[in-house]
């Protein structure tokens, strides 16, 4: 008989060119921890990430992995759970994969519902490429790509999800790491594309306001304010004080899930599937 | 008098959108294909989406027909504005017969045609004879139907019987209505008879024996019956029928089909798919093909098979649309950084786009690399005749996976003689790995040292090279002797194969050598087929002849070898090649009389 899957079964040789302290580790170890729980094998699960410093995560894992290029993970997430929907499909990288280069991508994979858990590692630097400003880092950011200060205003990554239609949407840190965990188990159970944003710190560009002992001061239970995860209006309110306060937990979390794409796909294969012509005589549909 | 009959015939229609010339089209070569003809249908439009001028060219023959034909032999002119937009694509010559709406005013011996004067020309009341028979505009394109009928002998109760089908839908009335306008255009001919060496001969072929489809729609059926499984793609002209097939087709045969917000993410979704074990296709044209590129490399790199196919169009940038050109030979082999070689293939009609998408869903499963489908416009849109195809003769190859034992200490990028290593996918106990844009070792893990570098390069590069001696996919006719040569490629090839056939007749020795396989360059075939060769010329449709630059990066080409190379949207002709070679086989006997001669004793 086999054992029950421990954190550490999900947990690679591969040792982690993250700097000492970076928020990644505690995100990686909240990952091993809700696959711990969930109890899928790991070679049933499918990681995927862009590129970034936090994009190297799934290498991190047992899982099958795929470090892919900058700003794709979301469409090829896609396809592998189009390609086989019996996968536990992981998508992970940083808030410039996610929101500048990859950004386009996230509204069409949200409409499209596909069953997805969307990690982002919103640092509000690019650490990669040595401390340029990212798209959510604070007008006014001096940096070495913004000598004089950020002339942009941030982008909102929860307000983004949300208005585009995400069914679940969270925030978690690594200064609270059971909570962390808990939310990443809960956007990998929910049906349909959930998201989850997680303020973790770059110790080597990041500023003083992003850091560990700065969250740990700062940051807020939504559901010990006593938010109703399924209020969509309040959810929109709370999430426009992104970049304010530090708020964790769940903000929306849609009671009645939309229908999947891979289920409406199900349907339709159940529907046509043997109304074709067989495949040696395919070339009948070509007579006149 | 004799009766003299034609067994190939070219017809070139043009109209204002809404005028039903394409649809007209359409109805005849459906009603030639069922009678057993061969027979190729262009089409072309002005650059508006709706409205605005079109044409369509159909070439009839008795014989295979190897392209869509030079000067017309008969020309339907609605009105001459729309006509003369076409230009090239439409070329009126002395032996033409030109019938016109004479309601356009124009005189028949004042035809707005330069320098050109028709051998007949015909001007008939067409919208007075609709209206009159139908009590509508509409009908004029079932009178050119009736007076094509009428005076060319095309398969009236086939035409008849498309009409019947197509318009069924639309209720008795408007079928009758046509029918009326039909039967008025054949009764037209039969008052105004024209010589009868105008009509075509019978079909050989059996009736019924026919296909008929375009390229798009057969690259598609042959992506179903290599087993592809996945779609994914983003609008654009001209490969988008192929998607428009597949979102019918693919549900039915088990597989998905993701309508992209972006070129990229089609590409993207198409990796990812092939990843998790799928066959996948994706198509494009122009600058969907520039987006892609990064992303082929990715598919490189982590050795991912996938098929991207290409339907050439005009470029830089947005070009031409909706005209066809063979300027993205160059992109399919070179574009992405670093060192990355990816196979490039080529259909040349449409009834090979079955065996060359086969075939590169074939090679990119065996060598677990992505693969580029070249087709162009012409092959995509034009509807073609096809011969039925034998599939059983074509084997289905699926990538290797690792066998039960390998998975107990799965390598997945093991360097192995051949330089291919099974390949695993989620869901495979043992078979876990890290796929990566990024530099990895044997095992998948990232790295940047040179020597591992080298190595997977190696790797990736050679494990290509068997292609090189793949004979089946270079098509050679003509005396392996031949002093004189053509090299063409994709929709192209077509017209050098007449032009080739046409100089034999003349006794000019030439032979043709046809790559469908454009990459990797095979410096062995090309070297033997050009070893008899001191002249020649590569025919294709790009402006800086990129085929003809390429093969001479791997291959000694003779001097001799010129290019024959016009930018997209300027047709050519198999005439014109056939006067370059004829031009060639003076040089070459010059050139020999100032020769002593080697031979003999």
């Amino acid at each position: 008989m086999s054992t029950a899957l421990v954190a550490k079964d999900y947990k690679s040789e591969l040792k982690p060119i993250w700097c000492p302290g970076c928020g990644d580790y505690g995100v990686v170890s909240a990952i091993y921890r809700a696959l711990a729980r969930i109890g899928r094998a790991p070679h049933d699960i499918a990681f995927v990430s862009g590129i970034g410093c936090s994009s190297r995560i799934p290498g991190y894992t047992t899982a099958y992995g795929f470090n892919s290029v900058h700003g794709r993970a979301l469409p090829i997430a896609q396809g592998i759970k189009l390609a086989n929907p019996d996968l536990l499909v992981l998508v992970a990288g940083g808030d410039g994969d996610g929101f500048s280069i990859g950004g386009g991508h996230v509204a069409h994979a949200i409409r499209r519902n596909i069953d997805l858990t969307y990690i982002v590692m919103d640092n509000q630097i690019y650490g990669l490429t040595k401390g340029q400003l990212s798209p959510t880092s604070k007008r006014g950011l001096k940096t070495v790509s913004s000598a004089f200060g950020s002339m942009e205003a941030p982008v909102n990554p929860l307000l983004y999800v949300l208005s585009y239609g995400a069914g679940y949407v969270a925030q978690g840190t690594p200064a609270d790491m059971d909570a962390l965990a808990n939310i990443i188990e809960e956007a990998i159970r929910f049906p349909g594309f959930a998201f989850v944003n997680v303020q973790s710190p770059c110790v080597t560009y990041g500023e003083a306001d992003t850091q560990i002992k700065a969250h740990k001061e700062t940051m807020e239970s939504l559901e010990k304010l006593g938010h109703n995860p399924a209020d969509w209006l309040k959810a929109t309110d709370l999430a426009q004080d992104y970049g304010n306060k530090l708020y964790t937990g769940v903000f929306y979390q849609n009671p009645n899930p939309a229908p999947t794409f891979e289920a409406a796909a199900k349907e339709r294969h159940h529907a046509l599937r043997g109304t074709g012509f067989p495949k040696e005589n395919i070339l009948e549909m070509f007579r006149p | 008098m004799k009766e003299i009959m034609r067994s190939d015939l070219v017809i070139g229609m043009a109209g204002s959108g809404g005028d039903g010339i394409v649809s007209a089209g359409e109805f005849l070569i459906t009603a030639v294909a069922l009678e057993g003809y061969h027979a190729i249908m262009t089409k072309s439009f002005g650059p508006q989406i709706r409205g605005g001028e079109s044409s369509c060219r159909l070439r009839v023959s008795t014989e295979k027909v190897l392209n869509p034909g030079g000067t017309l032999d008969v020309a339907v002119a609605l009105n001459w504005e729309d006509f003369l937009r076409f230009g090239a694509e439409l070329p009126v010559g002395g032996n033409t017969i030109v019938i016109y709406d004479s309601r356009t005013g124009v005189a028949p011996d004042k035809l707005p045609l330069e320098g050109v004067k028709p051998a007949v020309v015909i001007p008939v009341p067409i919208g007075e004879i609709a209206r009159k028979a139908a009590a509508t505009d509409r009908a004029k394109n079932a009178v050119i139907l009736g007076l094509l009928a009428g005076w060319f002998g095309i398969a009236p109760e086939a035409i008849l019987a498309g009409l019947r089908k197509k318009l069924a839908k639309k209720g008795a009335e408007v079928f009758e209505a046509n029918q009326r306008a039909f039967d008025a255009g054949i009764e037209y001919t039969h008052e105004h008879p024209i010589s009868a060496d105008c009509r075509m001969s019978p079909a050989v072929d059996e009736k019924g024996s026919k296909l008929l489809t375009d390229g798009n729609d057969m690259c598609a059926a042959a992506a179903l019956f290599a087993g592809c499984q996945f779609f994914g793609g983003y609008p654009i002209t001209p490969s988008s029928e192929v998607m428009h097939t597949l979102s019918r087709e693919i549900w039915r045969y088990g597989g998905t089909l993701m309508q992209a917000e972006d070129e990229i993410a089609g590409i993207g979704a198409v990796v990812g798919a092939s990843f998790a074990g799928k066959k996948a296709l994706t198509a494009t044209s122009g600058p969907g093909m520039s987006l892609k590129t990064e992303i082929l490399g990715l598919a490189t790199i982590a050795e991912i098979p996938l098929v991207c196919l290409n339907v050439q169009r005009g470029g830089p940038s947005t070009g031409i649309p909706t005209k066809s050109e063979q300027s993205d030979l160059f992109q399919a082999v070179f574009s992405g950084h670093g060192d990355c070689a990816r196979p490039v293939l080529a259909p040349i009609t449409v009834a090979d786009a079955f065996g060359i998408t086969v075939e590169a869903f074939n090679i990119s499963e065996h060598y677990q690399t992505p693969v580029i489908i070249l087709s162009d416009q012409d092959i995509g849109h034009r509807k073609e005749t096809v011969d039925p195809i034998d599939t059983s003769k074509y084997k289905i190859v699926d990538r290797r996976r690792p066998s039960e034992k390998e998975l107990q200490h799965y390598i997945r990028f093991r360097i192995t003689e051949t330089g291919i290593s099974p390949m695993s996918q989620p869901g495979m106990p043992g078979g876990n790995y890290l796929a990566s844009g990024i530099e990895h070792n044997e095992a998948g893990a990232p790295t940047a040292k040179g020597e591992i570098h080298a190595r997977m390069n190696d790797k990736r590069l050679r494990k290509l090279n068997p292609l090189k001696s793949r004979r089946d996919l270079y098509y050679i006719e003509g005396e392996a002797d031949a002093p004189l040569a053509l090299i063409s490629w994709g929709s192209v090839a077509g017209v050098a194969m007449e032009a080739r056939r046409l100089a034999q007749a003349e006794g000019i020795k030439a032979k043709l050598l046809v790559p469908k396989i454009l990459f990797p360059v095979s410096e062995e075939i090309y070297q033997e087929f050009l070893a008899s060769v001191s002249m020649g010329i590569v025919v294709e449709q790009s402006h800086q002849g990129q085929l003809h630059r390429l093969i001479r990066m791997y291959v000694n080409v003779p001097r001799g070898m010129e290019s024959l190379a016009k930018s997209g949207s300027n047709p050519i002709l198999a005439i014109e090649v056939l006067e370059r070679l004829r031009a060639l086989l003076r040089s070459l006997q010059r050139q020999r009389a100032k020769e002593p001669a080697h031979d003999g004793g």
